[in-house]
């Protein structure tokens, strides 16, 4: 039977890459540490693929076609693009896919009455290619990413994304194959982008949402409305959908928060976390 | 209720594909969009609150007027 081996949440931004420069040495350190970590287990756990809870930046869904869940079908990911790649200041690629892996969720899915929408050209940017950049530098290991839309408001509840997430889980544990799978969720914590408020940062919220992970205190979470997420952890805080959902997937697993630095160059409230069975 | 202008996110992401970062847009950038005057007054003069609270998305906000942000 196939079986999770590893599970890890990250936020993303593309300036962690892209300008890291700006940042104070120590907070980089602390934080590029914590990725390092995070890659030296996941490769221990030896995964033959990462199922990878994202969202889109509406670089792929715009307003004329907006899916609140989203399955990766595509042979390969820009992760990133060249262009996005001059950005990030790291190397374009792309990273193989797992398309047939990704029908055979959907097809579930859909029997299942969970509604997956799909893609089969996806352009990855900071969201997938920077925690992978730190995670999986060779590439070699294929993605399923599944998407959730966490940027365009209206958006799905923290409570059906941990239900997604469940049933992707359940979906894994069942499959017949020998897999070792790792889950990777990405996004978060606290960060304002675009808003009135934007570089704002709220230590005392991401402060909130780790103590819950670490101690596997999901009802919390998953009961946050959107408007005290936006309040509280501004619109880039709605990306915390993306842990809830890989919560969802490994019930009662407890987060180990390898670092956490609010990055106030970097406008993100920037954390690393491996979670153990 | 989410304040949502849809004419207002449609023009910001056809903007933000082309990857050209703007301090306001111009009547040649707004031609074809059926938007409000406001929207077009804020598009204009690259005013990203303004834009904000009639309902375009943040993260096209800042992709197109990136320059208009102190941080």
């Amino acid at each position: 039977m196939a079986e999770i081996v590893a599970a890890l949440m990250t936020s993303h931004a593309p300036l962690m890459t892209g300008r890291p420069e700006v940042s104070k040495p120590e907070q980089r350190d602390r934080l590029y540490g914590g990725f390092h970590e995070l890659r030296r287990r996941l490769t221990a756990a030896r995964p033959d693929l990462i199922v990878v809870f994202v969202n889109d930046h509406i670089q792929n869904f715009p307003y004329s076609n907006m899916p609140a869940f989203c399955v990766g079908l595509a042979e390969a990911y820009d992760a990133p693009s060249p262009g996005g790649g001059r950005f990030m200041r790291i190397p374009p690629r792309k990273v193989r896919g797992a398309p047939a892996w990704g029908m055979a969720l959907l097809e579930r899915g859909l029997a299942a009455g969970v509604d997956f929408a799909y893609s089969y050209e996806i352009e990855g940017w900071d969201e997938l290619s920077v925690p992978l950049h730190f995670l999986t530098p060779e590439g070699n290991v294929p993605i399923a990413p599944v998407y959730t839309n966490c940027a365009a408001p209206p958006l799905p509840t923290p409570r059906r994304c941990h239900e997604v997430g469940a049933f992707v889980g359940e979906f894994i544990r069942s499959r017949p194959t020998r897999e070792r799978v790792a889950l990777l969720a990405t996004g978060g914590i606290s960060h304002w982008v675009g808003t009135p408020e934007t570089g704002r940062i709220n230590p005392e919220f991401d402060q909130r949402v780790l103590d819950h992970v670490v101690r596997a205190d999901i009802d919390p979470l998953v009961r946050l409305t959107h408007d005290e997420i936006e309040r509280d952890g501004g619109n880039g805080g709605q990306e915390i959908r993306n842990w809830i959902a890989l919560l969802g997937a490994v019930p009662a697993w407890k987060g180990e928060v390898l670092a956490y630095e609010p990055v106030v160059e970097w406008i993100t409230g920037c954390a690393t976390v491996w979670v153990h069975p | 209720m989410i304040r949502t202008s849809y004419a207002l996110n449609k023009l910001l992401t056809a903007v933000a594909r082309q990857h050209v970062m703007k301090d306001g847009l111009t009547d040649d950038d707004l031609a074809g969009h059926d938007l409000s005057d406001a929207e077009r007054a804020a598009l204009r003069a690259g005013d990203i609150t303004r834009l904000y609270h009639l309902g375009a998305n943040p993260y096209l906000i800042r992709r197109v007027f990136r320059s208009r942000f102190r941080i």
